[in-house]
């Protein structure tokens, strides 16, 4: 009722009007056929604009909620921060290794090994001790560090055949708090680029505090909807930082644009609390995941847009629309060599009072029965990402029946997903 | 601990940019806005010289006092239409571009 | 009742020039400065501005005369000024602005990324300006032969107007820049409209009702005076005797068609209004100035309107007066556009009379200044700076613009003293609103499809607008001239249309611009281009600086 209420005004009033002018105040009064298409036509009119109107506070809500302050009484012995999974470092580092420049990479927590790759992993492997007396002072004062030179006091490591002659070394924090570093080896003594390092350590100190965030959600009351809130793809943020890595020489002012579009894509992600957020919002996270997306397949990811204005003052779950073009361009842009086109379509139904969003790609497509058991992301699975099921399970725990969610999809052909939402 | 500069951390704050494909979906949005805005302005001006045509009252009934129903409109009704199409297709337009170019704006200024 | 208006025309000119000489402190001699006013005019300054520039003679003299000679036929001029600010704000203010450019044959080289762009429309902008400028100057003409009826240093009063018109506004243009003029148009514009609401304000406490005066009006049929005696005028759709409040008094369905569509499409291609587009501070202001100009226009001609029905009821029953039986034979002026000077005499004497005619000459002015400005900056900057001489730097492209001022004046008040008025207003009742229709007809056959296709169709190419702004221009020029020398009708049938002719220009502009895009191998618009003229990127940077200065402030 709330919805049609101005629309039921406004066709009354109009009416009024039309037998005030045509009938009360005109002499002679109007012939009552004419009247009657008279006020037929202006009722079309309002009704047709009623359904193009762009609904929903007219300014931008006012933000969330800030985030609530990390506890700080995590104990330091044995529980190692909740993002920091072996998968989760076992892959960092393999995805470092390449980008940082340097011969191995590692990451540690406080007291010990966590992660290693490149020469010498065999005696630096997970679990061993720390020897550079120089990551001792990071941990404490959190600054980068580089070091050079074999000896005990540089980097320590008391097997004479390690390879390793200089380092980089960067602190990992949640908040204020050091909880580990990231270093760089290099078998010269030239030592690696601190920079890069530092901008690695920085990319996953966020994602630390993220997952550090999103493991408190589960034990908040909503407990059901908050187990299955979005989770950061770490190959996403990898690929993305490699790609700002490979630009900061050769562009750097686009380099600091896709930076500035990064902190946005976490501050929207982090700090959305509710089920619910403005389409319009929604969207420019979807932009802010595109630009990133587009800075790394080029030419090869072309993403059209075809956004009714009245769908932009509507709510919709929030973290819905993202994961669906990040499965778009998954199974678009990933796998194809040519030129992908994923295109987003949003309408709203102001009758029926629906938001219908349709995800379509000309990818490779998905086998038929993939979709259905795409698995849901819980930390850092291969494939990664929030899964179409963890959308599925959310929208069914939210509406109900009164939903459609479709995935269509052949192998060759593409993937097409139409979502069909109630208005709130 | 040197950290990266994320958001609103210079006084300044990054500067605004737009990215292309973003830029062609909310020119294509706009088109359709003023477009449909543009149908109703030409079908309301012309429906005043129609009526005049087919419809005698138009023209020669007396609405307030001295003056016929298409007197009124044209003398005086169409510019508080044209005003009011104008204001509402450039709030929606507004509306529209603030919600399709750009990230939200963080006024607050801090990320908490 | 001269002296009184000598004086009164002193008084406007001391003011103009003490304006001008004001603004003229402020502005540094860079390209940017002297025909932009470096971008910073306020959103309301700047719709009265463009209404300024918008408001000429035509609309001030003319709509009121129109409405007094036609009635509700007369109204439509006024109804058509008006609505061609509707699809300025739909589909061109803020892409206009947001591309960044100086005018509007820049905005179209920038677009299509195209000299032989820039040289089409550079020459398709003086042809308006120059069809523009030759009523406006005709007006002045006519204005001073009528309220001060002596000539000087051996000139005709007629001669006399014009040259005194051109070189005062020359003169300000030079001199000022567009600062200046940007100023000079806004108080004008606010000059305009207080004279309006005046009159309103002395109707009204006259005891003056609008219904009952349009119904006094619409008793007797409607009659105009031919040489020295009335004729009834026919009602075009009916055939019998016109009436005031009737339509038919001046056009057919074919005839009405063509003026509306000509006014409308027109203001879209306006040089001279479309240049003070990008004096707004952002996109976004551009487009909200246009609100403005929707409101305060259109509270401008809904007063028009209304004086113009008040003429037409207060000659008639003043016309025994000896002042007022020289111009009227039994109670209808000789000349329609008499009516808003008249009714001032007749709210208050000669000092009203010397008040309306300091309005109309205000409104001729700010109008040739904005025209002589555009042809300043379309010559000045896009043929001298970007194509003549790149190298010559920003002195030289304002020094070429001052030479345009003077040499587009000049051509404009010779062709308007070789015109014989006498012999036009004879076959056009209203010489002045009928030769802008012709402007507005070329405007909106040449550059107003190019315009429309760049900012919103991608794949438009230079090739396509070349071809465009080319078949728009010598169709709607072909149509006239056929026109003109057949004797067209201009009340209606097929005819009405070569006089009035966007309705059949603009179309063919349009597909041709369609068609050779279509048909082009060139690149369609470049991502860069497509990026500033859409996105909002500068409109948001330019309202955070904004914000934050305020906060510092605060």
């Amino acid at each position: 009722m709330r919805g049609v209420g101005p629309l039921v005004a406004a066709v009354t009033v109009l009416w009024a009007v039309v037998v005030l002018v045509s009938q009360v105040l005109a002499e002679p009064p109007l012939s009552p056929v004419a009247t009657m298409v008279a006020g037929v036509a202006l009722t079309n009119v309002a009704i047709l604009g009623y359904a193009s109107t762009l609904r929903g506070p007219r300014q931008h809500r006012a933000r969330p909620r800030a985030i609530p302050a990390v506890p700080q009484d995590r104990t330091d012995d044995g529980d190692r921060p909740v993002g920091l999974t072996d998968e989760v470092v076992d892959a960092a580092v393999d995805l470092l290794m390449p980008l940082l420049g340097g011969d191995a990479v590692s990451i540690t927590d406080r007291h010990r090994m966590l992660a290693f790759a490149g020469p010498g992993h065999d005696h630096h492997a997970r679990g061993s001790a720390l020897y550079a007396p120089a990551r001792g002072e990071v941990l404490a004062t959190g600054r980068t560090m580089t070091i050079s030179g074999r000896g005990d006091d540089v980097i320590g490591c008391p097997e004479p055949a390690c390879p390793l002659r200089s380092a980089a070394i960067a602190a990992l924090s949640i908040g204020e708090e050091v909880i580990g570093s990231v270093t760089v080896y290099r078998s010269t003594d030239d030592p690696p680029e601190p920079d890069l390092v530092e901008a690695a350590a920085g990319i996953l100190s966020l994602h630390l505090a993220l997952a550090e965030l999103q493991a408190e959600q589960r034990l908040s009351l909503d407990f059901e909807l908050d187990a299955l809130r979005a989770q950061i793809n770490p190959h996403f943020l990898f690929n993305t930082l490699n790609t700002i890595a490979s630009r900061i020489r050769t562009d750097p002012e686009d380099a600091r644009q896709l930076l500035v579009r990064l902190a946005d894509f976490f501050r929207y992600a982090i700090r959305q609390r509710g089920q619910f957020a403005g389409f319009s919002e929604e969207y420019a996270f979807v932009r802010t995941y595109v630009t990133l997306e587009q800075a790394r397949f080029g030419d090869r990811l072309h993403v059209e847009y075809d956004i009714d204005p009245a769908v932009l003052g509507v709510e919709v779950p929030v973290l819905v629309i993202q994961p669906l073009i990040e499965n778009a361009i998954k199974h678009g842009a990933s796998g194809n060599v040519g030129r992908t086109t994923v295109r987003l379509r949003a309408r709203v139904d102001p009758l029926s009072r629906t938001v219908r969003v349709v995800v379509r790609d000309d990818g490779v497509g998905m086998p038929a029965d993939t979709h259905a058991t795409m698995p849901v992301a819980r930390g850092p699975h291969e494939d990664g990402g929030v899964g179409l099921r963890n959308i599925r399970a959310r929208l069914g725990l939210l509406f109900g029946d009164r939903h459609t969610f479709e995935v269509h999809s052949a192998p060759g052909e593409g993937t097409t997903i139409h979502l069909e939402v109630p208005m709130r | 601990m040197a950290r990266m500069e994320m958001g609103p951390g210079s006084p300044r704050g990054p500067e605004e940019f737009d990215g292309a494909s973003e830029v062609v979906a909310a020119a294509h949005t706009q088109r359709r806005i003023a477009l449909g805005y543009g149908l109703v302005f030409v079908l309301a001006t012309l429906s005043v010289p129609v009526l005049t045509l087919f419809l005698p009252w138009w023209s020669g009934s007396r609405l307030l006092g001295g003056m016929s129903p298409s007197f009124v409109v044209v003398a005086g009704g169409l510019y508080l239409f044209f005003l009011a199409l104008g204001i509402a297709a450039a709030t929606l337009a507004r509306s529209v571009e603030d919600r399709m170019l750009g990230t939200s704006p963080d006024d607050d200024g801090s990320p908490g | 009742m001269s002296g009184t208006d000598t004086v009164s025309l002193a008084v406007f000119a001391v003011v103009a020039t003490v304006v001008s000489v004001v603004a003229w402190r402020h502005t540094r001699a860079t390209t940017v400065d002297f025909f932009l006013a470096g971008r910073r005019t306020g959103m309301i300054t700047n719709a009265g501005a463009i209404c300024g520039d918008y408001l000429s003679a035509a609309s001030f003299l003319g709509v009121a005369g129109a409405v007094y000679a036609s009635g509700l036929d007369g109204v439509w001029y006024a109804t058509g000024f008006a609505a061609g600010f509707v699809p300025v704000l739909l589909f061109v203010a803020a892409p206009l602005r947001r591309l960044g450019t100086v005018s509007l044959p820049d905005f179209l080289a920038v677009r299509f990324d195209s000299p032989q762009v820039r040289i089409a429309a550079v020459v398709a902008v003086e042809l308006v300006i120059l069809s523009y400028l030759v009523p406006q100057a005709v007006g002045s003409g006519v204005t001073w032969e009528l309220l001060v009826g002596e000539g000087i240093g051996g000139l005709s009063p007629y001669a006399t107007g014009i040259v005194v018109s051109t070189i005062a506004v020359g003169g300000i243009v030079v001199i000022g820049g567009m600062r200046g003029t940007t100023w000079n148009q806004a108080l004008q514009f606010g000059f305009l409209l207080a004279v309006a609401i005046w009159l309103a304000a002395l109707l009204w406490a006259g005891g003056f009702s609008y219904p009952a005066a349009v119904e006094q009006a619409s008793t007797a049929p409607l009659q105009a005076v031919v040489g020295d005696r009335l004729v009834e005028v026919p009602n075009q759709l009916t055939g019998a005797p016109a009436r005031f409040g009737t339509p038919g008094a001046r056009y057919g369905p074919a005839g009405q068609l063509a003026l509306l569509v000509t006014l409308v499409l027109g203001t879209a291609g306006l040089p001279h209004v479309m240049n003070r587009y990008f004096t707004a501070a952002t996109g976004r202001a551009a487009r909200t100035s246009t609100v403005w100009v929707l409101a305060l226009a259109g509270t401008f001609y809904a007063l028009a309107v209304m004086l113009g029905t008040a003429a037409r009821v207060l000659v008639a029953g003043r016309a025994e007066e000896p002042w007022l039986a020289e111009l009227t034979v039994e109670g209808v002026l000789r000349v329609p556009e008499h009516a808003l000077p008249v009714l001032g005499r007749l709210l208050a004497g000669t000092p009203g009379l010397a008040v309306v005619s300091a309005a109309a000459f205000a409104a001729m002015v700010s109008t040739i200044g904005g025209l002589l400005l555009a042809a300043a900056a379309s010559f000045g900057h896009d043929v001298v700076a970007r194509i003549w001489r790149p190298t010559g730097g920003p002195r030289e492209a304002v020094l070429a613009g001052r030479a345009a001022v003077l040499v587009v004046s000049a051509l404009a008040a010779a062709v308007a003293i070789a015109v014989d008025p006498e012999r036009l207003l004879a076959s056009f009742p209203s010489v002045i609103a009928t030769m802008v229709t012709w402007a507005f007809a070329l405007a909106g056959s040449a550059l107003t499809p190019a315009v429309l296709l760049g900012i919103w169709w991608r794949d438009a190419t230079a090739r396509g607008a070349v071809a465009g702004i080319w078949t728009g221009a010598t169709t709607a020029i072909g149509a006239l001239l056929v026109g003109l020398v057949i004797g067209a009708n201009p009340s209606d049938g097929l005819t009405a249309v070569l006089l009035a002719p966007a309705m059949i220009a603009a179309p063919i502009s349009t597909a041709t611009i369609v068609v050779v895009s279509r048909l082009d191998t060139g690149p369609p618009v470049s991502p860069r281009v497509w990026t500033r003229m859409h996105g909002t990127a500068a409109d948001r940077q330019a309202e955070r600086m904004a914000r934050i200065t305020l906060r510092g402030r605060g």
